[in-house]
Parts: structure tokens; sequence; C-alpha cells
């Protein structure tokens, strides 16, 4: 099992913040948020002597919890001080992108990193579409033509123009092109039927996120089945998921702290009106069975426990699901006590890392 | 034209088209023509002459020409024409029998090959070419497509599943026409005419849709590589009849290169929202 810590850029926000979405830029300050970024670095450089075998960033917009809107930007910043770590760009959300510039920017980064750049292409969550403006109803289709695009334009030797449906261009040339050949290890993120055939079809990997282990199993399930009949046969390492994670000494205090989280209301909640638009509008599926999208509620914790129980559930993780990379998101964003944070990365890297490489 | 229950009228795909026919070699050619402005010769593929969605755009700019080859459709069986330079030679008669001077011409797949022979041997006459997934240039070992109207519709189409239900071809028909391609496709890499691409300056648009099952749409690289004047454009998700998969994509970047040649790499999209 490989592991990699998901990092957000923590925005300790000196003062409360208005709970409400978005919350006025007027409340930001600018000296926590220099911190924040800096922050990154230093718990990049710890989980690298830790032996994580990648940092991933993403891609969430007008949010104090998550202080990333580009994670290009992220990446390029972590690139500067990495030495062997993977960063994993999970990723870009090509629904409402340039997919072009997208092809661009992590080529890049490909040559800046090389043989270290390992990235994700999605959808992005339902409310990620208010940022740029984005109808809810186009952001399937356009997020399957978008990474169909990236993927071209990384792997054509000539220019080319492109006639889609939502994207048209009529010279694309990328430079620099991607150093890892034919393009940087890519995952389709998302449980969808539509996201596991895009990657069956391009032979790339999955990424799936925060569901429980038996959801996330009808997802790889269906995507092995998809890879199949596409001729191929992914390895363990072609499944990514991404997960809450609570690790304390011991079970008890792990627990408690999942409990206080459960009692923590939602930070900055949509006005309902919105939140309900936007159900009725984002059609989601697990392996072509419909689920309710998430519309700022909160996610599920699913690796909760001491070092010992944490090993089992990945264990058990791994048995179900056949996941090959485990993204982890220790303890919620938003949270004020990073030094709490720092204890359970150590905690994790010194007793669940070596008993779980064999897994 | 069809007129269905409550006066609802549908219009066919080439029900604006009317039939022609024209002398050469010997000859007696049919063809199908609608539009006016400037001419614009289709030259069909290795099913025979189809009029689509696409024909009735481009004949909305273009005096659009789409000639039935000789061996195709009700035409008699063809076993003079003994190589493609040979067919496209005829087909460059045909245009003359017309009265066409200069033209612009679109080739699809097999016909992609007769297009480029024929504006090898008479560049000064073709303004400008189109190759609709040309099969000029093929991977090691491709074969056309064939089987069940079924297994055609997977190979030719991207989502056969929504498209219309199409008359089922005479299988006489298929079969003349099945021995006259497998006689005239030549090689898949044909060393003669990839030798003379690189003299060919005439401005070219080739087209490939991104699930051609057909022909790889990887194959389109070949031809800028050897063309001096080639543009090549992905028609996503079309597969090998990439004009009756996405016509009005198709036909939007096809009259745009008619248009204006090499500019049509500028952009003329307004993006004001309000003045």
């Amino acid at each position: 099992m490989k592991v990699s810590y998901f990092e957000t850029a923590r925005y300790r926000a000196p003062r409360q913040l208005p709970a409400q979405w978005p919350v006025p830029p007027a409340a930001y300050d600018r000296d926590a948020g220099t911190q924040s970024y800096h922050g990154m670095v230093e718990r990049m450089q710890f989980v690298e002597k830790l032996g994580f075998d990648w940092i991933s960033v993403s891609e969430h917009h007008y949010s104090p919890q998550r202080l990333t809107p580009n994670p290009v930007v992220s990446a390029a910043y972590l690139a500067g001080y990495a030495q062997n770590i993977k960063i994993a760009v999970l990723g870009p959300i090509v629904s409402q992108s340039n997919p072009v510039q997208v092809a661009e920017e992590l080529a890049m980064l490909d040559n800046m990193l090389p043989g270290r750049l390992v990235v994700g292409m999605l959808r992005g969550i339902t409310g990620e579409y208010l940022t740029y403006g984005l109808n809810p109803a186009e952001a399937r289709e356009r997020t399957s033509e978008a990474m169909e695009l990236v993927l071209k334009a990384w792997t054509e030797p000539q220019p080319f123009g492109w006639q889609g449906r939502h994207f048209r261009f009529r010279t694309v040339a990328v430079w620099p092109r991607p150093r890892q050949q034919p393009h940087p290890p890519t995952y389709a993120l998302g449980t969808s039927r539509e996201s596991c055939e895009f990657a069956a079809r391009h032979h790339l990997g999955l990424g799936v996120s925060y569901a429980p282990f038996g959801v996330i199993a009808k997802a790889t399930r269906f995507y092995r089945d998809a890879c199949a009949q596409c001729g191929w046969q992914p390895a363990p390492e072609h499944v990514i998921y991404r997960a809450n994670i609570l690790i304390g000494e011991t079970d008890a205090e792990a627990e408690a702290l999942l409990d206080e989280q459960r009692r923590a209301r939602q930070a900055f909640p949509l006005r309902a009106q919105v939140r309900d638009a936007l159900l009725e509008l984002d059609i989601r599926n697990v392996a072509g069975e419909a689920r309710t999208p998430n519309v700022g509620g909160v996610l599920p914790t699913n690796f909760v426990g001491s070092p010992d129980t944490i090993v089992e559930q990945i264990k058990c993780c791994r048995e179900q699901s056949g996941v090959g990379v485990i993204d982890l998101m220790f303890q919620i964003p938003g949270s004020a006590d990073l030094g709490f944070l720092m204890r359970s990365l150590e905690l994790f890297g010194t007793k669940v890392l070596p008993r779980i490489r064999d897994v | 034209m069809r007129v269905l229950q409550k006066g609802l009228i549908v219009t066919q795909a080439g029900d604006a088209f009317r039939e022609g026919h024209v002398d050469a070699d010997g000859f007696r050619i049919r063809y199908m023509e609608a539009g006016q402005g400037p001419p614009f010769v289709h030259l069909h593929g290795a099913g025979g002459l189809r009029l689509t969605r696409g024909h009735d755009l481009l004949s909305r700019q273009f005096r659009v020409i789409a000639f039935e080859m000789p061996g195709f459709g009700a035409s008699p069986e063809n076993d003079r024409s003994r190589d493609m330079p040979e067919l496209a030679a005829t087909m460059a008669t045909a245009t003359d029998a017309l009265g066409l001077d200069q033209f612009n011409l679109m080739g699809t797949s097999f016909g992609g090959k007769t297009a480029l022979w024929l504006a090898l041997l008479q560049p000064d006459r073709v303004q400008a070419l189109v190759l609709e997934a040309p099969a000029a240039i093929r991977p090691h070992g491709s074969r056309p497509p064939a089987g069940s109207p079924e297994e055609m519709a997977r190979r030719l189409f991207a989502h056969p599943e929504r498209l219309a239900p199409m008359p089922l071809p005479d299988p006489a028909v298929q079969a003349r026409q099945a021995r006259l391609t497998a006689r005239l496709r030549g090689p898949d890499r044909d060393a003669d005419l990839e030798g003379r691409l690189p003299g060919l300056v005439v401005p070219t648009l080739v087209l490939f849709g991104t699930v051609d099952r057909v022909i790889p749409p990887e194959m389109g690289h070949f031809y800028k590589e050897l063309m001096p004047n080639c543009h090549l454009v992905f028609v996503y998700d079309a597969g090998h009849a990439i004009s009756t998969d996405r016509p009005e994509a198709f036909v939007e970047v096809v009259a745009d290169f008619i248009e204006r040649r090499e500019a049509f790499v500028i952009s003329r999209t307004d993006t004001v929202i309000h003045p």
C-alpha cells in the first residue's frame, strides 16, 4: 500500500469567520494566509522524512478551509522544496477549466519534477460550479471532453484543432511536452460510471473518495470490469482512495475526537434554496446507480482509531476494494490545532506506515 | 419529405438534392446536387454515396456536387478502373464535363484517397481539399468494415443507437462495391502516394473523429507530417462517419476552412455578453 498526505494549506483564522458561503473576502487575514502557505512546505518536508510516498493537493474555491484555488500553483510551490516525494495534483476541476491550459501547466510541472508528478482530473464537487458560473447540467459532459482533450494535447505529435461540443480550438501544440511518456500517471477522479469507463478506455487509474469501503468497492469493481472489457488489468496502484483519518494513541482517544467532530456544526453552509436547486440539477451516480450529491455536507471519516486499528482498517479497505494508494486527510480542515495534526502525522508515519507497506 | 401525423413535416437528409448524370471515360456517372455558391465536390467512401445532414448543411453555403463513383450504387460493375489514380482521373474528367474549372474537393475515407490522387493529378483545379477520415494511410493489416448491418454500424458510428434506422444495403451492390474497393484501395502504406504528398501545396484539412473504429485517429499526424499545407482537426465524440455523427460540428469547421483556408485558425467568435 502506498500512502499520500493530502495538504490543503491550513488557514487558521484569528477571528471567528461568518458562517455562510461564500465567506466575504474582507474577513481574510493576510498574515494567517502567508503562514498557512509556509506551513504547506513544513508539513511536506515532515511527511517526506516520515516516508510518505506522495503529497497531494487539490482545487477548491472561495474557501477558508481549503486555501488552494489553483492546485498547480500549490504543486509548483512545493516542487521547489521537495526532495524525493511525488506530488499528486488531485486535481484540476477540468469541467470549468481551459483544458489546453491545464495540459500546459501540468506538462510544465512534469518537467520540473522529473518522474514525480501524478495527475488526477475531476468534475468537481457540486458547490464548485458556483465559482466560475458553470451550468451544473453540463458538468458531466464537459469533464469527459476536457479530460480527452488534455490527453490528446499531451500525446499528439503534430499541431491539431479540436472540434468539440464544449471546447473548440483551431490550433493546439503544447510545449513543453510531458516528460513522463506518454504522459504522467493520470487518474480519472470519481465513482461514476462515466469516470470508470473513461479511465478504462484510456488506461488511466481511478481515484475515489470519502465514501465507505462498500461503496468504493462497487465503483472499483465496475472500473476493473470496464478495464477487462478494454483488454487490460489495472494494478493496485491504479486505484487511489482519498479518505479522512483520525488517529489517536488509543481507540478511545480517536473515538472521542470523532464525537467532537460530529458535534461541530457545518462551517460555511450554502443557503438552503441554493443547495436544493443544485441538488436538483447535479445528477450523480456510483457505478451507474443514482446517488445524492454532497452539497456542503460533512464527509465521513473512515479510518478512526489507534495505530493497530488503523492498520486493520487499511487491510480491510484493500481487501474490499483493491485500493493501492490511500490519500489521507488528517484531521478535518479548518481545525485550529496544528500541533495535533503534526502529532497525528508522526504517529501514522512511525506506527502505521511501516506496517502497511506489504498490505 | 415525409408528412407525419398532426401535420408535422420532417425533411430527410438530402431532400433538397436533385439527381444528374454525366459521362466520363465511358462511364455514366450519377451525382446529386444542391445549393449555390462556390463549387464543392464530394467523393464518397467505400460504402457508396449516402446523403447526410452534413450535405444539407454544406449546401446552404456551397454548390454541392456529390458523385457516385463508377462501380458504386446502382451503376454497373466497374472492372475498368485499374487503380486509384485512374479512378481519380475519371472523376477529374467528370468535373470537367460539368464545366467546373476550379472547385473545392472533399473525399471521405476510401474517397479521401481518390481525392488526394485527383489533387495530385490536377492541383491547379483544386482550391481546397478536405479529407474526412481518409483511408489513404492505414495501420498495417487494417480491414475495411464488414459484417451485419449492426456490426457495420458499430464500426462506422460513435453512437449507432442514437441514429435513425437506415435503409438496408442491397447485398449484390455491397458485393460489387467490396470487390472494387478491395482492388483499388492499395497498400496500407502507399509509397507512391506518400512520396508525392510533400509536393502537394493545396490547402488541406484532415478530419478524424476521436472514436473512429475504422481508421485510428492517430493516423492523422502522418498527413500533417507529409503535406506542406495541412491542418489536422479532431472532431470529438465522432466515429468514422464524422458528418453523420456530428454534422453541425463537421460542417462548421469545413465551411470555415473552405472560406478562409489557412486563416481559419483565427477566431471570429464574439465573446461580448452585453454591450
